[in-house]
């Protein structure tokens, strides 16, 4: 198992009602795989998996990612700044 | 001679003319400069007043990806001289400047405008930043289109 940070955005973060946690997850755990995970154990984050972006290390990751230990991970909507 | 690169969240008001002067060199003749303000009333689409929008970043990926953008424009404008790019979070009213794009050059016809544009849209694009409008029917977040692909 591998200790992730995974931090939550917008949207994501009043779904979730924390800013932040830390989860052990499998070592060959992919982002797919991460957002079903949360899709489970977290109901009210289930509708906002669809279309939520993922980060490891700060950079976007996409399905097939698989996520390396002690990742710093984030999930957000697609962005809205200026 | 290194051309000077500015990129950064602040929570303090931006001084448009303090960063254009970080940005302008000897060699400089022509600076090309965005800037978003809160709009307090909206007639385009939906028409609704707005009170105040509430921004916030992911401080140090968005400041790793206005890095990105400053790089891009470079890549694509290699005659662009400063670059500034400025993100302003926390509470913002009406009329407020909440983003700075500027980009310097010799003269005014080498890209420099279409570079500070390429800025903008980028920034808006890829730079993990949100808001949220709070208005007289209430408040909601404002969510961008924008899916980013691999490498970006």
């Amino acid at each position: 198992m591998n200790r992730v940070k995974l931090l939550f955005f917008a949207t994501l973060r009043d779904r979730a009602g924390t800013k932040s946690m830390e989860l052990d997850v499998p070592s060959d755990l992919t982002v797919q795989g991460l957002k079903h995970k949360i899709s489970h154990e977290y109901p009210t984050l289930k509708d906002s998996m669809k279309s939520v972006l993922v980060t490891i290390n700060r950079e976007y990751a996409f399905d097939e990612a698989v996520i390396p230990p002690d990742a710093e991970l984030a999930m957000f909507p697609p962005v809205s700044g200026g | 001679m290194t051309f000077p690169t500015i990129f950064s969240i602040t929570e303090d008001e931006i001084d448009l003319n303090d960063l254009l002067a970080k940005i302008t060199l000897t060699s400089t003749g022509a600076a090309a400069l965005f800037t978003g303000m809160v709009r307090g009333l909206t007639t385009r689409n939906a028409a609704h007043e707005t009170e105040y929008l509430e921004y916030e970043a992911y401080i140090p990926m968005a400041e790793a990806k206005m890095k990105q953008v400053a790089e891009e424009i470079r890549a694509k404008w290699p005659v662009v001289e400063g670059i500034a790019i400025v993100q302003r979070i926390g509470k913002l009213y009406p009329k407020t400047p909440t983003v700075l794009i500027a980009c310097t050059a010799a003269h005014r016809d080498t890209g420099v405008f279409e570079a500070a544009r390429y800025g903008i849209d980028r920034l808006k694009e890829i730079v993990p930043i949100w808001k949220k409008e709070f208005s007289p029917d209430g408040e909601f977040w404002v969510e961008g289109e924008y899916i980013p692909k691999a490498g970006e």
